[in-house]
């Protein structure tokens, strides 16, 4: 659920796998508010969002044999975006559940985050109250698993109890 | 696939179902009265090399279960990852093992004997050729017009043909004797697709 690559860190340039990560877990309601404004750019459908199933594999330990988890349902589509003076760029998005609303928002912002032009202004608009976002639901999970913590302790026998261990 | 590559690529029908229906009811009207050219209407992006047409009546018929071939022309171009990214068939190297062929003008056609040709239980796993040429007429007696005969055709069908390989006919002959085992062919213009089912023979033109 959350990946290690939520948190760039300073200076490091934005990563295509990062943010394609990043939207497929943003809620809809920081991306509709975002993208409202490109929503009328001149785009085509390369592939309309479909909505099928895919198989997860996981490994023991993060190290062993690889085994097959379940199906997980995806919806997934591309996008080719017009940018204005600028190549058409495509996104495609990949997302958890059948929202043909989400993937749409997740490719279109895709495809405008690879043009350099949309970058830094969508990075700031968008991407940066998702981290924050995805950082306050992992905290709120962490917290919520924290108060179930208990700390186990061994109690130290008493001397001189004559149970059946000590009489061994 | 690189994202320079998915930029190039085209997009597929406007309206999956409807634009594959609408060519896919073409292919069977061709297949089914063979020798007529049928119009192939379709609002996809198709690659630029090879036939507009033969490229939509593929979107059309392919799906992940199928095997394409696709000659050395069209295998350099980015028809084989548009059709790949469109319908998720399986591209192959050699064209026995292809269920589809897709030959461009100027290609050399692998011999038809060597296709899948199916066997005599099942007649229906052979080969589909889609061969590009370079004209086809169907109206005017021309000299050196094909005279298809067969279902689907009353007496004779005239068919004159410019970019056909050479030696065609011949192959053609001994494809034909072989039914039910045989490939079936569609012929494709720019715009226009021309059946020739396994169950057409092409006599000999006879000198008149």
């Amino acid at each position: 659920m959350f990946q290690a690559f939520d948190n760039p860190g300073a200076g490091r340039p934005l990563q295509r796998a990062h943010w394609m990560a990043l939207l497929a877990r943003a809620p809809l309601d920081l991306l509709e508010p975002a993208l409202r404004g490109h929503l009328a750019r001149p785009a085509r459908w390369l592939r309309a969002p479909e909505t099928g199933l895919m198989m997860v594999q996981g490994r023991a330990g993060g190290t062993g044999e690889r085994f097959n988890l379940g199906e997980v349902t995806v919806t997934r589509c591309a996008l080719r975006v017009q940018a204005e003076g600028a190549e058409p760029t495509v996104g495609v998005g990949y997302v958890l559940g059948r929202s043909q609303r989400h993937v749409h928002l997740a490719a279109l912002a895709d495809a405008l985050l690879q043009d350099p032009a949309h970058q830094s202004a969508l990075d700031a608009a968008l991407l940066a109250p998702l981290r924050r976002h995805l950082a306050d639901q992992q905290a709120q999970r962490r917290a919520r698993a924290a108060s179930t913590k208990v700390d186990f302790f061994t109690v130290a026998r008493e001397s001189g109890g004559d149970d059946e261990e000590a009489s061994q | 696939m690189t994202a320079h590559a998915l930029s190039a690529l085209g997009a597929g029908f406007s309206n999956e179902a409807l634009g594959s229906q609408a060519v896919f009811r073409s292919v069977l009207q061709a297949l089914s009265q063979p020798g007529q050219p049928v119009c192939v209407d379709h609002d996809a992006q198709v690659p630029t090399e090879g036939h507009s047409a033969s490229a939509a009546a593929l979107l059309a018929l392919l799906d992940s279960d199928c095997t394409l071939w696709l000659s050395p022309r069209l295998a350099a171009s980015n028809a084989g990852l548009w059709l790949r990214f469109h319908t998720g068939c399986q591209l192959v190297d050699a064209p026995e093992q292809a269920r589809f062929v897709w030959v461009a003008a100027g290609d050399a056609m692998p011999p038809l004997h060597t296709l899948a040709t199916g066997s005599d239980a099942y007649p229906d796993q052979s080969a589909t050729c889609v061969l590009d040429v370079d004209s086809m007429d169907a109206d005017a007696v021309a000299h050196g017009a094909l005279n298809l005969r067969g279902p689907g055709i009353r007496t004779l069908q005239p068919l004159c043909v410019r970019g056909l390989p050479a030696g065609f006919e011949r192959q053609w002959a001994d494809n034909h004797a072989a039914f039910p085992r045989g490939v079936d062919v569609l012929l494709a213009t720019a715009n226009h697709l021309a059946g020739l089912p396994r169950t057409t023979g092409i006599p000999v033109a006879v000198e008149a």
